[in-house]
């Protein structure tokens, strides 16, 4: 057998193989990719971060506007909710104890009295 | 230098005319290697062309380490293994067990050597079944070296794998390629000696 055999299969085979002809391409091949690409980018638009955050630049300057100019409207329909004023909670509801607690000319006695008449102030002590 | 440098620079930056260029230049190279690769499937065309759109949304990240052709191959190989493994588990699912799967499609048919092989359909049908009837590494190997002229450097990194590595599977390719492709050489070197 000639040793050389081996190499000449090896090199008639890649002969061969090069010498096929190639696929034929159909005729609108390049316009059915160029279909294919503005399809996809219509959905896949949706998961392109950089578009997505150029598109809402105008979205979000808006609120900017709409976040700087919304106080001035609202500030005195409510102060006590935008200046940020502790609310008073039911369990601080103002009873006459402590009505007079805030009193500044109020008497020893009218104090005690006052304490003694409000069951609210008995219980949470 | 890579030929296809500019185009690829200006594709990249978004212009569609120069992509459509790129396509134009490697679009017969792709479906080639796509209808080799998948044993000249029906949907080799559509495949190919799916090839071209994952290479227009990646071209951004294509850094130029490598040439275009070689990284558009990739692509396309990439693309055929996704294509066969859905087609795989697509058929797992609807051919019950004993039914003809993808691997299994039937062996080339024997030439008779008298028969007409001359036309180039005729000569690409044997040529695309005998390579289907090859194990994927090996017709992977042999398809980018014979059928699309790359050399060896770029199909060691369009396949990641060592040189050497694709050295031994092209030999072996062709050595189980000999005997399905034995008519055609028998009328190759009849035409040689005429």
């Amino acid at each position: 057998m000639d040793q050389n055999e081996p190499d000449r299969d090896q090199e008639a085979i890649a002969a061969l193989l090069r010498e096929t002809p190639a696929a034929p391409v159909s005729s609108n091949f390049l316009a059915r990719v160029n279909e294919r690409i503005d399809e996809t980018a219509g959905w896949l638009g949706l998961t392109n971060f950089r578009a997505w955050t150029l598109g809402l630049v105008p979205a979000a300057a808006a609120l900017v506007l709409l976040a700087i100019l919304w106080p001035a409207t609202t500030v005195t329909s409510s102060p006590a909710t935008l200046t940020g004023a502790p609310q008073i909670s039911s369990a601080q509801t103002f009873t006459p104890a402590s009505y007079t607690d805030w009193q500044q000319d109020v008497t020893a006695n009218a104090l005690l009295e006052a304490a003694l008449r409000s069951p609210a102030r008995t219980d949470a002590r | 230098m890579d030929p296809d440098g500019a185009l690829v620079e200006a594709a990249a930056s978004g212009s569609r005319e120069a992509f459509d260029e790129l396509v134009r230049r490697h679009q017969s190279a792709i479906v080639t290697l796509v209808r080799a690769l998948t044993g000249g499937r029906d949907d080799a065309e559509d495949l190919a062309q799916e090839v071209f759109v994952r290479a227009w949304r990646s071209l951004r990240g294509f850094r130029g380490d490598s040439a275009f052709r070689t990284w558009l191959h990739r692509v396309a190989i990439n693309v055929v293994r996704t294509s066969h493994t859905r087609r795989t588990r697509l058929m797992r699912i609807f051919v019950p067990s004993g039914g003809m799967r993808d691997e299994d499609a039937p062996p080339p048919e024997a030439v008779d050597a008298e028969e007409p092989v001359d036309t180039a359909l005729a000569r690409r049908q044997i040529v695309e079944r005998a390579l289907a009837t090859l194990p994927d590494d090996l017709r992977l190997a042999v398809t980018l070296r014979d059928l699309q002229g790359m050399d060896y450097k770029d199909i060691a990194a369009a396949l990641g794998v060592p040189m050497g590595t694709v050295e031994s599977r092209i030999f072996r390719a062709r050595q189980r390629l000999k005997p399905l492709l034995a008519p055609l050489l028998t009328r190759s070197a009849g035409e040689d000696q005429r």
